[in-house]
């Protein structure tokens, strides 16, 4: 543990003693706070416009007009500046040789990843932490957002930004050039955020395609060529699609499981690929 | 305290390391020496547990490499090459860090940082930038890194690779104040290096080890000489088969570009220049020259290379 959190700590003191954290958090804070200003200030030109009508004032609501579509933006800026974190995280320890600090000292690879894991999750967090000064900038206006479902809103892009940062990792993992890792990592997190698209055009079951598959025998053993279509596993899969409900304030543990693997599955991966590097010399 | 055997490390179908079978005992200063992309790093990466060896097995303090890793790293100090140094780091929180993923127990970091801080003669540049800091320094700061936590193995790879010659002489100092209490291995392709400061040779080539013997052995090959030169006043022809017809003669060569030189190779006895020396005055050839050719330790590594014997 105590190796863990010093790799993860030596990593953020890098992120903010070099420029690295406060670009990427300004930038980060740039875009989403224009965002949501002007979505403000849609809002408040429908309230002045609207509020003396009784029919639309309850129509109009701060979490729905405001928060929530933050929420969609803040995914699309982590899709294109993650990549960014994550593509330095293990190819540039392997392009300046500190990799061969790192594994050469008495810890095991494991404790390696995860370290650098934890500690650009930090930043993740530092990014997000900043922008939770938008609603509460609202709390203290006349507005009232109901805070709770804005929380989960929070917690469902953190989760996603989890996700990505673990694919970034991964992919950092296989190169020592960091520019194939950032292409890399932005190009796979945008194919699973655009999953839903492919999704729609694969209308075939999967019963039919484990039937091809297996030359007929899949048909003939009975066990049914209906069921769920290739689409609604690629839909599974999405990103994005396991935000929505996060954004609506719904905490369902389904999506908290789904990113939670991918965060799992990505460092597990990540991990062995570390060591089968070894190997490789 | 080291124990190689057998061991081999392939990349691609190019074997890199091809069967290195050797061991080195507490406190001695060993020298691997060989042309660049002889095997020396890989070899020492392979000690270290950076890489894995296709074959054979290699014991640090009793355990192997493969199976303890973690004893075996515990137990090793390791410089690459390249310094692994984090650039936009300061020195100190640099070796802090080093440090506690070397598990230095807490409460022992400061004083083993200050200390290495000391050794490494880093104190002017303790809270400065690393990657700021000159080559010489920086090399420093990756020796300070390696002997922190006080290992028993210290394992240098070109520790004297791009340094002037006063900061040559520097590292070359401190790593003769390890002998005794570290056992060190240190790789050069710089003879001179050797020389200076260990007290065992391995001379290693196209990944297999020519020759492993203490210094005194290798120069000591150089006295044994075998070849001598003779200079004569009136080199007429014929000389070299009559000299080839004296007892224990091998060879004679003219040399080119020097008139009347010639280079005589013997069985190596004391009787044989005695005879040559005698023939040279009874024939009336004009001797006004006659050495034995003693190798320098140079000569004697080329020609281990180069697979002769020396």
């Amino acid at each position: 543990m105590r190796n863990i959190l010093a790799i993860a700590w030596r990593e953020i003191r890098t992120y903010f003693t070099s420029p690295l954290a406060y670009v990427i958090i300004g930038i980060f804070l740039a875009l989403s706070g224009y965002i949501f200003w002007a979505h403000l200030v849609r809002f408040s030109e429908l309230c002045l416009r609207f509020g003396s009508n009784p029919y639309f004032l309850n129509q109009l609501n701060v979490n729905d007009m405001v928060i929530r579509p933050l929420f969609g933006s803040l995914g699309i800026i982590f899709l294109f500046m993650i990549p960014a974190v994550s593509m330095r995280l293990l190819a540039e320890e392997r392009k300046t040789g500190t990799a061969e600090l790192l594994f050469t000292s008495p810890v095991t690879t494991a404790q390696v990843v995860l370290g650098k894991y934890l500690g650009a999750a930090f930043l993740l967090l530092a990014m997000i932490g900043v922008t939770l000064s938008y609603p509460v900038l609202i709390m203290t206006s006349n507005a009232s957002p109901d805070m709770k479902p804005t929380l989960v809103g929070y917690l469902g892009v953190f989760l996603m930004g989890l996700s990505f940062l673990g694919v970034g990792l991964l992919i950092s993992s296989m190169t020592e050039n960091q520019i194939i890792a950032g292409v890399g990592a932005f190009g796979v997190s945008l194919g699973l955020w655009i999953l839903p698209w492919i999704a729609e055009s694969a209308t075939v079951t999967l019963a039919s395609l484990m039937n091809s598959v297996t030359f007929g025998l899949w048909e003939k053993l009975h066990l049914g060529l209906g069921g769920p279509t290739l689409g609604d596993l690629l839909n599974k899969m999405s990103f994005v699609d396991h935000l929505k409900d996060f954004q609506k304030g719904l905490l369902d543990t389904e999506h908290v499981v789904f990113y939670l693997s991918v965060v799992f599955l990505s460092l597990f991966l990540t991990q062995r690929v570390v060591d089968s590097q070894r190997w490789r010399g | 305290m080291i124990d190689v055997s057998g061991l081999r490390k392939v990349y691609g179908d190019r074997p890199a390391v091809d069967g290195i079978t050797f061991s080195v005992g507490r406190g001695e200063i060993v020298g691997f020496l060989g042309p660049n992309g002889a095997g020396k790093t890989t070899t020492m990466r392979i000690l270290t547990g950076f890489v894995a060896p296709t074959a054979g097995t290699a014991r640090v303090a009793g355990f192997d490499v493969q199976e303890n890793p973690i004893e075996v790293k515990r137990r090793i100090g390791y410089l690459p090459e390249h310094p692994p140094l984090y650039r936009e780091m300061i020195v100190r929180p640099f070796l802090r860090f080093a440090a506690t993923i070397r598990r230095v127990p807490r409460k022992d970091i400061a004083s083993r940082v200050d200390r290495a801080i000391e050794r490494c003669g880093l104190q002017q540049v303790a809270g400065r930038v690393i990657g700021n800091l000159s080559k010489g320094y920086q090399q420093r700061v990756g020796l300070a890194q390696a002997i922190l936590h006080e290992p028993d193995v210290l394992i240098l790879d070109e520790p004297t690779v791009g340094l002037d010659p006063s900061q040559i002489r520097e590292i070359r100092q401190l790593i003769k104040s390890f002998a005794g209490a570290h056992t060190v291995i240190l790789s050069t392709h710089i003879l001179a290096e050797v020389t200076m400061t260990c007290n065992r040779v391995l001379i290693i080539n196209e990944g297999r080890i020519a020759a492993d013997e203490t210094l005194e052995a290798l120069e000591a090959r150089g006295g044994r000489t075998r070849r001598i030169v003779l200079r004569l006043a009136r080199p007429g022809g014929g000389i070299e088969d009559q000299m080839r017809g004296i007892p224990g003669v091998l060879d004679v060569r003219r040399e080119d570009g020097q008139e009347g030189v010639f280079q005589v190779e013997t069985e190596g006895t004391p009787e044989v220049s005695e005879r040559i020396a005698e023939r040279a005055v009874g024939q009336g050839w004009g001797l006004l020259e006659m050495r034995a050719i003693t190798l320098s330790l140079e000569d004697i590594f080329i020609r281990i290379i180069q697979g002769e014997a020396a």
